[in-house]
């Protein structure tokens, strides 16, 4: 019982980092039907600017804030350079585009940072024991995190008035225009908070995970599923999707065979896109963000 | 490619022309060909390494050995006036580019020596090539396979057998019996649970439970806790940093309070800074590099080892790890063949194979042609993490 429960929560932790960059790949594809590929390096940078900063003196917060910043600009840099000047923008124009971009900045983080992984200073070192299960503040730190920020953005969709605009544009786009709700903002403000949330899941991951300039590519695949499970178009789908393949992949890791755990997100990913398409947690509706 | 190559190549290249050109003008009498062959013109190094992917921590300590002792020996003025090129290529720590790297260096370089790769995965691809074209190569990794009735193919790296040796020596003393092992998923890895229960059957120790993990592994909480479970007397983790710092970590993080040993394969800084405080306690057999400064005075490797300490440390501003210290070996091994016999490949292979009480910076390599590692358990000493430093361990036999 100790056992699974341990497994659980390292799963939850996991897929909690998981979730917030399954939310960036949501955010950039109800908007503009754009699968961005470079998302996971949005967190791999987020973590080597982070890991640097510190290094260089400044304070584990600033240190946070400069990355999550930086990697928002290169997101909102990408936007422009990239995606916004393509005049028939369709998906698979966008996963080469993308590819591009991500293989582009994985070069540059690999030249800039070198080849070794490393990890950022926890925000609070150690770690606590209950009832036989072991948690890191990390770990506490990530769900708490997370959370927050999960949430934050689910208030803008909701909420507010751009966030608002934002589903229009997702849901009808034209009839947006009509009323006045410019897509190439509403794409940029897509990316600029896609850039947020994979910088601080990188920021957040640091410490437990470790970052490299490749760590990317993981951590994208794998959020790409979480968002697949919520038929990439649900905040909620890619937060329950995150939190599900994560504590799925411990629980296979440690009952059935540890060299399956990064088989668990590719198997999920076919079962899902053959039976539920649309999303395991998601209605039928098309485009609800 | 690094800078020191290029620029390497642009100087052998204009030699090459020169020389090219003396051979034109001497054609006339000396039948052509002779110039483009062995003895003259460059003397080509190539090297294989784990510089990105997995292997990192091993791979960049390596190149940078490799170009420090290149550029002392251009400044030496190469080998009987022969310039050394060293051509180092990336094998991104995969099986594949590994085989592609070796296959480029044997077949568009030309190289007369390959040395790498730093892991057994990359190693283990490369030998087939290295046996069918006839080429020497010096691995500088751990695992007995890469040179096991092999012709072509020696290695620089302690044996995972002899590794293992010394650790069931140490586990005999301490009374232990039953090992839980967590080990490297890749080549590295392959067949050390086998070597446990054989080399420890005298002594009634065998492997209990195994748990295995990929060397990108990031999470260890699932194999930590069967570990746990197992309730062996004495765990092993058998992998390489920063895999196998991140383990330790989660090993303690979980509070298993059972007794840690670790193989050879954390030799360096990394190993310390991804641990921490996590590391302190646990014994491993390393090469003597580590503990250098507290090597007694007639150390046979004390001298080696202190120069190469201190060249290596003016250079690059931080201290090598074990893994510089077998690329170190592998090019010392390789230069001395080259400058007793030449370039013809099958003299170096021949020599390399006699090599006699050859002082290095992992161990005195004797070499046999059974043996093709050449260092026996004494290339290794016990080394205990104290205060996130190593510590040499007292009392022992060797």
């Amino acid at each position: 019982m100790v056992d699974l429960l341990q497994l659980v929560f390292a799963g939850l932790s996991q897929g909690a980092v998981y979730a917030l960059i399954a939310i960036g790949f949501v955010a950039v594809f109800t908007v503009s039907g754009v699968i961005n590929l470079a998302q996971g390096e949005f967190a791999a940078l987020a973590g080597l600017v982070a890991i640097s900063a510190a290094g260089s003196g400044l304070p584990l917060p600033a240190a946070a804030v400069v990355a999550v910043a930086s990697v928002a600009v290169v997101a909102v840099l990408m936007e422009r350079l990239a995606i916004a000047p393509v005049k028939r923008m369709t998906t698979l124009v966008s996963l080469i585009l993308t590819l591009g971009v991500s293989t582009g900045l994985k070069a540059l983080m690999l030249l800039v940072y070198g080849p070794n992984a490393e990890g950022l200073t926890p925000i609070t070192p150690g770690g606590v024991t209950v009832g036989g299960v072991s948690i890191r503040y990390q770990e506490l730190w990530i769900l708490a995190v997370a959370g927050l920020v999960a949430l934050a953005v689910y208030w803008f969709y909701e909420r507010t008035l751009a966030g608002k605009a934002l589903r229009a544009c997702a849901e009808q786009p034209v009839a947006a225009r009509l009323v006045g709700i410019s897509l190439g903002r509403a794409s940029l403000t897509a990316f600029l908070i896609a850039g947020c949330v994979g910088a601080v899941a990188g920021v957040l991951a640091s410490p437990v995970y470790f970052t490299s300039w490749e760590s990317g590519l993981t951590l994208g695949l794998k959020g790409f599923v979480a968002a697949t499970l919520g038929g990439l178009v649900s905040v909620r789908g890619a937060v329950l999707g995150g939190l599900l393949l994560g504590v799925l992949e411990n629980l296979t890791a440690g009952y059935v065979s540890t060299g399956l755990r990064d088989a668990v997100a590719f198997l999920l990913l076919i079962i899902v896109l053959v039976a539920r398409p649309s999303g395991v947690f998601g209605r039928h509706a098309e485009a609800r963000v | 490619m690094s800078r020191r190559t290029t620029r390497a190549r642009v100087a052998a290249c204009a030699a090459a022309l020169t020389l090219g050109l003396a051979g034109c003008a001497e054609s006339a009498d000396s039948g052509g060909d002779a110039a483009a062959t062995d003895e003259s013109g460059p003397i080509r190094i190539g090297a294989v390494l784990d510089i990105t992917g997995a292997g990192a921590s091993l791979g960049v300590p390596e190149r940078q050995a490799l170009e420090l002792l290149a550029g002392q020996l251009e400044a030496e003025g190469g080998i009987d006036g022969r310039e050394v090129e060293l051509i180092i290529e990336d094998n991104q720590s995969t099986e594949d580019a590994a085989a592609q790297a070796m296959n480029k260096l044997v077949s568009q370089d030309q190289v007369d020596v390959v040395l790498g790769a730093s892991r057994t995965g990359p190693s283990l691809a490369m030998r087939p090539i290295a046996e069918a074209s006839q080429i020497p190569m010096i691995s500088l990794a751990a695992n007995a396979a890469i040179v096991e009735g092999s012709e072509w193919v020696f290695k620089s790296a302690q044996n995972d057998r002899v590794v293992i040796e010394r650790m069931v020596e140490y586990m005999a003393d301490q009374g232990w019996t039953t090992i839980g092992l967590a080990r490297d998923a890749s080549g590295f890895g392959e067949g050390v649970q086998e070597i446990f229960d054989e080399v420890g059957s005298e002594a009634g120790i065998s492997v209990v439970a195994v748990e295995r993990f990929a060397p990108d592994a990031t999470d260890f909480t699932a194999q930590m806790v069967n570990l746990r479970d197992a309730a062996a007397d004495v765990n092993v983790i058998w992998g390489i940093p920063p895999a196998a710092g991140l383990a330790q970590r989660a090993y303690a993080q979980l509070g298993i309070t059972t007794p840690v040993m670790q193989s050879h394969g954390i030799g360096n800084q990394v190993f310390l800074d991804t641990a921490g405080e996590a590391a302190n306690g646990l014994v491993a057999p390393l090469g003597r590099l580590v503990v250098a400064d507290q090597l007694p005075e007639d150390d046979p490797q004390r001298e080696v080892i202190t120069s190469f300490i201190e060249d290596y440390t003016a250079e690059y501003g931080e201290e090598p790890s074990t893994f510089a210290g077998h690329a170190y070996d592998a090019w010392q091994l390789a230069i001395d063949a080259l400058r007793e016999v030449g370039t013809d490949p099958q003299a170096i292979r021949d020599h390399l194979e006699g090599v006699q009480d050859f002082v290095g910076i992992s161990g005195t390599f004797t070499m046999t042609p059974e043996d093709h590692s050449g260092l026996s358990k004494d290339a290794l000493v016990l080394v205990g993490v104290q205060d996130g430093d190593w510590t040499l361990l007292p009392d022992q036999g060797a």
